[in-house]
């Protein structure tokens, strides 16, 4: 699940943490009840500051995604339908912003990449 | 106490050749302060003064809120050093060096230090002349680490090792940070390797403190952008202009390296009638070297 965290990039990484619980939330990838791992296990696996992690689960709490019981360790929450089409919908449009910006700095189009796209996908996106 | 080390205008000088200029230094309690800097500027010498090895010319240094040297005795109980060139006994085994290093320390805790021993992988019964230098450098942070440390001081400690007992001796620290909640300052030239553990840094260069931030300030503050129809001067900028350079790229485009950059400060380049092309992010190291380059005496800067 964090197999791409990039610490070069401009996005801190308790953000980047807890945007791949988000999505994998959403997804389906974690399933509600499902434990975390340990905020101490997981700064270690990382290799990040302890504090990175202590705030992607606060954050992750305070949206709603998870709960940390006092003692017993943090859990995936049931995250109503409606929030995991949102998250989903977010996370693609981050995908394509990554994608026009460095296409923009290569000076590619919109339309050549709408053009790349449907031969990528073998599918119209315009009619 | 919210400073674990704090330095006000720590002064000191070996002759002519190298000093400390009036370095002034604050690491926040609980903090993982990354110390930047090349070899020579004054990382090493910065950590003799903390832990009272040298004394300053002049100025104040403070350690877990006590005053060096005159609190040393009761600062040195709690801060976990690891230094540079550590000092060890050849003929003693690994059990040896930790009885004798456990005698100093009251906090000692050897059931720990005895499961660092089995996790990084170290024989209590071989002698420190038959170690490689990789096991030397995972015994002396097992022998700070066991000592249960409200500071942790480590000055290169990772510097000549293999990267997987690099990954060992940082995953070791950070665990141990977990527990304890310790304030970790390292002093380091490897600066991606501090990049995704620090949440400060200080960069050093030539006996000078040039910069001191939360990191993702320092990583997110220096950009290289790209500007189409740049002016002369860039007196009047919100921002601090690092390099500027035209020989990249088509006529009429520049490369500009700037410092505190915000994103507001787009208008400015309306304000000024060019165009502001792109904007860069970079990594720590980058910004590490541009930092060290624009700061360097041939930058028409004083030297």
């Amino acid at each position: 699940m964090f197999h791409d965290l990039d610490p070069r990039s401009p996005t801190p990484l308790y953000e980047q943490i807890a945007a791949r619980v988000r999505v994998a939330i959403a997804s389906g990838e974690l399933t509600p009840g499902e434990t975390l791992p340990s905020m101490r296990q997981l700064a270690q696996r990382l290799r990040v500051n302890p504090a990175t992690v202590v705030q992607a689960y606060r954050d992750l709490a305070n949206d709603g995604f998870v709960e940390t019981r006092h003692g017993q360790g943090t859990f995936v929450k049931e995250v109503p339908g409606r929030v995991r089409e949102e998250e989903r919908r977010a996370h693609a449009l981050s995908l394509v912003n990554r994608l026009l910006q460095d296409a923009a700095r290569l000076g590619i189009g919109t339309d050549e990449l709408v053009r790349a796209m449907e031969t990528a996908t073998g599918a119209e996106i315009r009619g | 106490m919210d400073k674990a080390i704090e330095l006000t205008r720590l002064t000191w000088r070996a002759g002519k050749v190298f000093s400390l200029d009036e370095i002034g230094l604050n690491v926040p309690t609980g903090s993982i302060y990354g110390f930047l800097g090349p070899n020579g500027s004054g990382k090493t010498t910065t950590v003799r003064l903390l832990t009272g090895m040298i004394k300053p010319d002049s100025g104040s240094i403070r350690v877990l809120g006590m005053e060096v040297p005159g609190e040393l005795p009761s600062i040195l109980r709690r801060v976990g050093y690891v230094p540079e060139r550590p000092h060890v006994y050849p003929a003693f085994t690994a059990r040896e060096q930790l009885d004798y290093h456990a005698s100093f320390f009251e906090r000692w805790d050897g059931g720990w230090a005895g499961k660092l021993m089995t996790r990084l992988g170290l024989d209590p019964s071989r002698r420190l002349s038959r170690m490689s230098k990789g096991e030397i450098g995972k015994l002396l942070i097992l022998l700070a680490l066991a000592q249960r440390p409200d500071l942790l001081l480590l000055d290169e400690p990772t510097d000549g090792l293999d990267p997987v007992v690099r990954r060992d001796v940082m995953s070791a620290v950070l665990d141990c940070v977990s527990e304890t909640g310790a304030t970790v300052f390292i002093s380091s030239h490897l600066v991606h390797e501090l990049e995704r553990i620090c949440d400060w840094v200080g960069v050093m260069d030539n006996g000078r403190l040039l910069a001191e931030l939360p990191m993702q300030q320092f990583k997110n503050g220096i950009k290289r952008i790209r500007v189409h129809g740049a002016p002369e001067l860039a007196d009047e900028a919100p921002f601090t202009l690092l390099s500027r350079d035209r020989t990249n790229g088509p006529a009429s485009m520049e490369t500009w390296i700037v410092r505190g950059w915000e994103e507001p400060m787009r208008d400015y380049f309306d304000r000024v009638g060019a165009t502001l092309r792109d904007v860069i992010d970079l990594d720590l190291e980058e910004s590490f070297v541009e930092l060290l380059r624009s700061s360097r005496p041939t930058h028409a800067h004083e030297g």
